[in-house]
Parts: C-alpha cells; sequence; structure tokens
C-alpha cells in the first residue's frame, strides 16, 4: 500500500517516472475477442451453406487470430522487456503445432 | 521504470509503479512462470493431437454434433472471456497500488470462474446421461481427457486466486505479494486462451463434422 512520506515532491517524481496504461487496450482486447468467437460460432451455425474444410480453416484461423491478441495484450507480450516471455510461449506453441501435426496427420493417418 | 526511480522509491519506502518487477526475486519468478507456461503449452498440444486423431471413433456412442449443446459452450465461453479480462484490471489496480482494486477484480474474476465450472460439471452429468462416460470410446476419452484436464487448470485457478486473496488480506500490497498477483493473472490468461482453442476444436469442428 502506498504510505503518504510527507514528501509531495518525491510521489509526484515516481509518478511522473511511470505513465498508468489505461484500460483501453484490455477492453479493445475483449471486444475484439468476443467478435472473433461470435464470427466463429455464426460460421459453425451457418456451416450447412458452405464447404466443411472451408469452415475448419476459417474458425481454426479465427482461434489463432484471438489467441495472439489475448497473448499480446493481455499477457503483456508487446511489453517491452518480454523477449523471453515471446521465446518460452512461442517455443511451446512450436513443439506442440508439431505434435498434433506429426500424431494426427503423420503417426495416424 | 527507470533506475533512478526505483531507487528513490525504495529509499522513501514507498511502492514502485510496477511492483511485481521491483525485485530480482519477483522478475525470475515471471520468468520462471513463463517457462512453466512453455511446458503447458506442449502438454495441452499433445492432449489435442490425442483428441483430433480420435474424435471420430465413436464406436456405439454418440457423436459430437449429436452431443453439444452450442448455446452452453457459448455462454462458457463468454464467462471465461470475462474473467480473463477482468484478471487484467486486477494487474491495472495493482499499479494504481490500489488494494481494493485487486481484490474486486479478483474476486469477479473467480466468481466468473465458479461460473464456467459449474456449466462444464452440469455439462459432464448430462453427457454421462446421455450414454457418453469415459470409457465409452476412443472419442469420448480423449474428449474428457483435454476438456476435463482444462477443467481442473480453471479449478485449480481458483483455488489459488482465491488464497491469494486471501493472504492479500493480512500481508496486502508489498513487493512480495505483487509478483503473486501478477502471475495467477498470466495463468489465468493461458487457461483462457486454451478455452479458444477446446472451443475450437472441440466444440465447433465438432459440429462441422
Amino acid at each position: 500500500m502506498v504510505t503518504e512520506h510527507g514528501n509531495p515532491a518525491a510521489g509526484d517524481e515516481v509518478k511522473r517516472g511511470h505513465a498508468h496504461e489505461g484500460p483501453k487496450n484490455h477492453i479493445l482486447a475483449f471486444i475484439l475477442s468476443i467478435a472473433l468467437t461470435v464470427f466463429a460460432f455464426l460460421a459453425v451455425i451457418y456451416a450447412h451453406v458452405l464447404e466443411a474444410w472451408f469452415v475448419i480453416g476459417f474458425i481454426v484461423l479465427l482461434a489463432f487470430i484471438q489467441a495472439l491478441v489475448q497473448a499480446v495484450f493481455w499477457m503483456h507480450l508487446k511489453d517491452r522487456g518480454h523477449f523471453m516471455q515471446r521465446l518460452f510461449l512461442a517455443g511451446g506453441a512450436l513443439v506442440a503445432m508439431m505434435c498434433i501435426v506429426m500424431a494426427v496427420y503423420w503417426v495416424w493417418w | 521504470m527507470s533506475a533512478a526511480n526505483a531507487h528513490h522509491a525504495h529509499a522513501t519506502g514507498a511502492l514502485p509503479p510496477e511492483p511485481e518487477k521491483a525485485t530480482l526475486e519477483g522478475r525470475n519468478k515471471i520468468l520462471g512462470f513463463w517457462l512453466f507456461l512453455g511446458g503447458e503449452s506442449v502438454l495441452f498440444g499433445s492432449l489435442f493431437a490425442t483428441f483430433i486423431a480420435l474424435r471420430n471413433q465413436v464406436l456405439d456412442g454418440p457423436t459430437p454434433d449429436h452431443l453439444f449443446d452450442l448455446k452452453i459452450v457459448a455462454l462458457a465461453t463468454f464467462l471465461l472471456l470475462t474473467s480473463s479480462l477482468t484478471s487484467v484490471l486486477a494487474v491495472q489496480a495493482m499499479h494504481r497500488h490500489s488494494l481494493q482494486g485487486i481484490q474486486l477484480w479478483l474476486g469477479v474474476t473467480v466468481l466468473l470462474g465458479l461460473g464456467f465450472l459449474g456449466l462444464e460439471i452440469y455439462e459432464f452429468v448430462h453427457y454421462v446421461h446421455e450414454g457418453h462416460a469415459f470409457t465409452t470410446s476412443a472419442f469420448s476419452s480423449a474428449f474428457y481427457t483435454l476438456v476435463g484436464f482444462h477443467g481442473g487448470h480453471v479449478a485449480f485457478g481458483i483455488a489459488w486466486i482465491g488464497l491469494i486473496m486471501l493472504q492479500m488480506v493480512w500481508k496486502g500490497l508489498t513487493v512480495v505479494t505483487a509478483p503473486k498477483v501478477y502471475i495467477t493473472a498470466i495463468y489465468w490468461h493461458f487457461v483462457d486462451l486454451v478455452w479458444v482453442f477446446i472451443f475450437t476444436v472441440v466444440y465447433l469442428m465438432g459440429k462441422v463434422g
């Protein structure tokens, strides 16, 4: 908790050194996530007029876009000093994708 | 945050603007947690691989198209998405040094998480009554393993965030408790991120075929 320490100049200096990021980006990420989710559900609800492979490709693409939006904004990956964080998540995601491609499209079929 | 400001804040006893990154221990905890999330990605990747390979092996059990109700999935998705937003708002409250704000947004996050978990338990009970038990088919085993593992992560997250909230009551917001709040929020976002792929691959692709 912040304590007043009888030195207003010191408090001002700390405040000036760091501009607080408002909730705007996070609310935008939320609206974008909801919109992408709604598009994916609508694509499946109206899937009967479209080709199945097209619908699957479309919703998987939307999922990746939404995951990226959430990782960049909500998980702060866009912030400075997040190189290792990006590396760890990208590395994990890469191995996960290799698991899926190899298990499903190489070994199983 | 500049080093001069951090030093100044330390000298006057004030909490720095980003208290979760004020100590080396805090920064290392966050970095270590991201390494853990890389491992978690691989774990969920292998469960997704199993599910995608086996999702059409329904044997005599119900098919995904027959089983899934998109209305419940949409509601669960909305609850979890909103809870991910509220957990980032808790981190922003922490950057404003508002303990009340942290407790409020973490509390909302836990409530939304409980709502999601309740829906999932209802859904699983309903499926078992429909004849879709763990051992019914390769599809049902892969389904319960993947979705149940995610639900387990949600349950763990609720307990974890709840305990952090409790600890904040008597320890307050310090450079020791701040990294814990930050890490639980990152964990919660990750659980939500995995759900994006679950509702897409398990439920929506199950409806398409």
